[in-house]
């Protein structure tokens, strides 16, 4: 009797348990065929609805990037093509205009685009927004600050970017300017001024306010988020369904990103068709649909599945005396069997470094374009070199003196460490790789995966201490590439900064390569940049400060088309970028959407 | 007849017993004291002892994509401000027990700005929801088969021992992940991931209820079934003890029935689960992690674990404090339950 009682009590409390563990409020449930699902994209909760603040962790909301900002919620005066450089706009009418001195940008703002209040959005609220950006010296304000002096309204419908200038009176970038016209939001100037009048102008306040009742212009808005899911409901008064613009509305009435605690999560997903859109990498991605019989698809259907726009490299720490030395360097590059990194790393998901032979450029047809080929071609090493490599450091005399299986060098035993974070997994195998490759020719490589956190602070502190070889990502594609990749490469004005993450971790240094990096965002001649960009290709591979291990997509693209099907694909000549549906101008992939079962 | 004190003695001698327990009671009271400052004190200090820097693992993800260094260092410099991380550390040790007793535990890194109350405040309610029946059900289940099996013996308890044995050494990572292979994803019987189903917003309905309840299912009963096992395993090796007793052996010769000797054997084998059932409570607020992680449930396992990979010092100090706190309390009460309810304490107050 007593047990019995004891049990029913029980029950109860795990019923009560259960349903404690239900919230209040709105009565939806979303039905399947309006909504488009992500992953691997929003990792935590959504801290708030804020574009002027960088702590709001709203993937889907806000998140500004050159190579393509998110425009589903806010907008942009262009949207950003990663397959051919191009800028489509958006808010703004017709294409930039540079003055004849290459130092001021005219855009003109379409006469349809509304806020959703409304409003008209106007050059004011474009000018307002940069100025907001700098005086609260949030990301986008610190960055383009140095490039921009001023953003002025001509009139309402006309906005002003004038260039900070150099001492000789030309810009002192203008890649950056342009960069800037695609990846920074236009935000509502009355919004913005509710916002300071609320928390008093107090720049700290201003970027914490979640910003609940915040203006925006964009064909979607937020309708609900927790710790669990966020969800993003189509504005059906947006304006760009005018003829101006798209001439109709987007076809998914919902976005929803459910939070996953990790890869697998989200991977797991995606096969059960709970994802249509996923942003991860996935091993083996083809053995989704041809062992698993999964509708999953990527960009191209063949390796390597996707577009790859930067490198993950590796690079030689120079401030230790023993790799100061360029034949042991390029000796433990030319070693490195690339096409085992490429199976292991990345599943095939990448050219080889025989399709797509090393630069400083990523594979893309519009950064491959900008340096003769030719020029470079013996400088180029495809990899697994090993008679070449030790050849080079016999030449050297760099040699095994003592007969320990191991090269010295002035007398002492080379013996150099590898690192990466440690469960990067796809990191971690290329530098067992490089290890690998080390020991076949000599020298000693040791691998060690330290703790991100550990990691971060040791490759961004003023000088190199403990890392020998060690690995970092570089610049994706965006319109200041490859100049901003040949900068993070190889140029000396990060060294001895404290907390540097924009580049030349190892701290090389070459005056030419500074002088070129110097000259070219203002180059107009097209043969003069050609000249350069060899040139700085030249450099790269002949000191090789740094050695690329793979190509790698920004964002990876795979669509589950159980629902869903007409994504974007290489062969459908509509040119919209496989970049999650949402990132610049692979939105006009929402607008094709259509349902597999209608 | 019985082994309990004599109601009427106990009356006689009760003026000499409360002065004992006083002395007991205080005893423990300064004990819990001394304890739980020692505790806020390492609370505040192991975190702050590990390698990395928390500043630079927010800068990081705010510096993804910005090339220009003087924008990086304004960044980094901005938190180290709002972290207070470059103060002394007995001035952010005075400033963290200040806001503690103010009931803030401060504002987390890897979150920022979310304060930390607020984060602990959504993921605790899944994890407790999914703890206490988990742990209360496990803990009544295991007993009553490890009573059984110890009773019984004969067969039953040839195939339940080696079965319990089985189960409650099987790691939780690793039967959470076998549960939601099997069931998940090759029987499709549950939902694999979540505390609720995807395509839901939380509301009131029916539907959201039931969906709740078929989410619940697989976590809940990867930690059920380790429980179970271990559970048994004790009570079974604690009955075995007793019922070999020579209390029982007595009172079974005297021809009491067996019905009434098992219901004391049980009560005096139930001492150390109940020490254990305690315990269990107290650390439930962090015990679940493996599931949580597993199945993406939104609970203080995951928050914890994400604090921890960032190096968040505040999150790391306002759950493991929590933790703490509970175990503290847990084992607090214990003591003064075993006060009433072990005969052998009670005697021990009447020297």
């Amino acid at each position: 009797m007593k047990t019995r009682k004891l049990l029913s009590l029980l029950l109860a409390i795990t019923m009560l348990c259960s349903l404690s563990a239900a919230a209040s409020a709105q009565t939806v449930e979303l039905p399947r065929n309006e909504t488009l699902y992500f992953a691997g994209l929003q990792w935590g909760s959504v801290n708030g609805w804020n574009p002027l603040s960088d702590d709001m962790n709203n993937a889907l909301g806000i998140t500004q990037s050159s190579g393509g900002s998110r425009i589903p919620m806010f907008e942009t005066l262009y949207m950003y093509n990663m397959l051919d450089g191009s800028l489509t706009p958006l808010i703004a009418d017709g294409d930039y205009v540079w003055n004849d001195a290459h130092t001021e940008i005219t855009v003109k703002i379409k006469a349809a685009a509304k806020w959703s209040d409304g409003t008209a959005i106007t050059a004011n609220d474009v000018a307002y927004t940069f100025d907001t950006n700098v005086k609260l010296g949030n990301a986008k304000g610190n960055s383009y600050k140095p490039y921009i002096a001023s953003v002025t309204a001509v009139d309402d419908s006309t906005v002003l970017i004038k260039a900070t200038l150099t001492e000789a009176g030309t810009a002192v970038n203008p890649l950056q300017m342009i960069a800037y016209l695609e990846e920074c939001y236009v935000l509502q100037k009355a919004w913005i001024q509710t916002l300071e009048t609320r928390c008093n102008n107090d720049a700290a306040a201003m970027k914490k306010d979640p910003a609940d009742d915040v203006v925006w212009s964009g064909p979607y808005t937020k309708q609900y988020a927790d710790d669990q899911k966020v969800v993003f409901v189509r504005n059906d008064n947006y304006w760009g369904q005018d003829a101006s613009m798209w001439g109709k509305l987007p076809v998914p009435k919902y976005l929803v990103h459910t939070i996953y605690a990790d890869n697998p999560a989200g991977e797991t997903a995606l096969k059960a068709g709970e994802v249509d859109v996923c942003q991860q990498f996935i091993a083996n991605i083809q053995d989704l649909w041809l062992k698993d019989g999964l509708p999953i698809s990527t960009y191209l259907d063949k390796a390597p599945y996707g577009i790859c726009v930067n490198m993950p490299t590796a690079w030689f720490n120079m401030d230790i005396p023993a790799l100061q030395n360029v034949a042991l360097r390029k000796a433990i590059a030319m070693a490195v069997d690339y096409d085992a990194i490429n199976q292991n790393a990345m599943t095939g998901q990448s050219p080889t470094f025989a399709d797509v032979p090393r630069s400083c450029m990523n594979p893309t047809a519009g950064e491959q374009a900008t340096f003769d080929h030719d020029a470079v071609k013996s400088l180029q090493w495809v990899g697994n070199d090993i008679e070449g490599a030790k050849a080079l450091l016999d030449e050297a005399g760099i040699k095994d003196t003592d007969n320990d299986g191991w090269r010295e060098l002035d007398g002492t035993k080379l013996s150099l460490n590898a690192c990466c974070p440690n469960g990067w997994t796809d990191w971690m195998a290329a530098m067992e790789i490089v290890a690998a490759a080390g020991e076949k020719i000599g020298v000693e490589i040791t691998t060690e995966f330290p703790e991100w956190s550990v990691y971060q602070t040791v490759v961004t502190a003023a000088k190199q201490t403990d890392y020998d070889i060690f690995m970092m990502w570089t610049d994706s594609a965006a319109p200041t590439q490859p100049w901003g990749r040949i900068r993070q490469l190889m140029s000396s004005e990060f060294n001895g900064v404290e907390g540097n993450w924009s580049g030349n971790w190892g701290h090389y240094s070459n005056a030419r390569a500074d002088e070129i990096i110097q000259a070219i965002p203002t180059t107009t001649d097209e043969a003069e940049l050609k000249k350069l960009y060899t040139e700085a290709v030249e450099i790269y591979l002949t000191d090789v400060p740094s050695f690329s291990l793979m190509y790698r997509p920004n964002m990876f693209h795979a669509v589950n088309e159980s629902v869903w099907t007409n994504f974007p694909d290489s062969t459908d000549g509509r040119n919209i970028p496989p970049s999650i549906c949402v990132d610049g101008y692979g939105i006009a992939a929402l607008y094709d959407l259509e349902l597999v079962n209608p | 007849m019985g082994f309990t004190l004599p109601r009427s003695r106990f009356l006689i001698l009760g003026g000499k017993a409360m002065k004992g327990y006083r002395k007991y009671f205080g005893k423990k009271i300064l004990w819990f004291v001394i304890t739980f400052i020692v505790a806020l004190l390492l609370n505040f200090i192991l975190p702050r002892l590990m390698p990395g820097d928390p500043v630079a693992a927010v800068t990081a993800k705010q510096a993804q994509g910005l090339s220009e260094a003087s924008a990086v260092k304004a960044i980094y410099d901005n938190y180290a401000r709002e972290f207070g991380t470059n103060k002394p550390m007995t001035e952010q040790f005075v400033t963290y027990m200040t806001n503690l007793f103010h009931g803030d535990m401060g504002t987390s890194f890897s979150q920022y700005p979310r304060k930390v109350s607020d984060i602990i405040g959504n993921a605790i309610g899944w994890t407790i929801s999914l703890q206490l029946p988990a742990i209360l059900i496990g803990w009544l289940l295991g007993n009553l088969l490890g009573a059984l099996a110890a009773y019984i013996r004969k067969g039953f308890d040839k195939v339940l021992m080696p079965l319990t044995l089985f189960f409650s050494s099987i790691p939780a990572f690793g039967m959470a992940v076998i549960l939601l292979v099997v069931f998940a994803i090759n029987l499709k019987v549950a939902p694999i991931s979540g505390g609720y189903g995807f395509d839901m917003i939380p509301n009131l309905s029916w539907n959201f209820v039931l969906s709740v309840i078929q989410h619940y299912q697989l976590p809940f009963w990867s930690i059920v079934i380790i429980s179970i096992g271990g559970q048994a395993v004790g009570m079974r090796s604690m009955s075995i003890y007793e019922l070999n007793a020579d209390y029982v052996k007595y009172a079974r010769f005297l021809g009491i029935k067996d019905r009434k000797i098992v219901g004391y054997v049980f009560r005096n084998a139930m001492l150390p689960q109940v020490t254990g059932l305690a315990l269990s409570l107290g650390t439930m607020v962090g015990g679940a992690l493996v599931a949580e992680i597993i199945f993406s449930y939104p609970g203080l396992g995951t928050t914890m674990y994400q604090g921890i990979t960032m190096a968040d010092y505040p999150l790391i100090s306002g759950t493991t404090l929590i933790i703490t706190v509970m175990v503290l309390i847990a084992t607090f009460v214990l003591d003064i339950v075993y006060g009433f309810i072990d005969p052998r304490v009670k005697a021990a107050q009447f020297d």
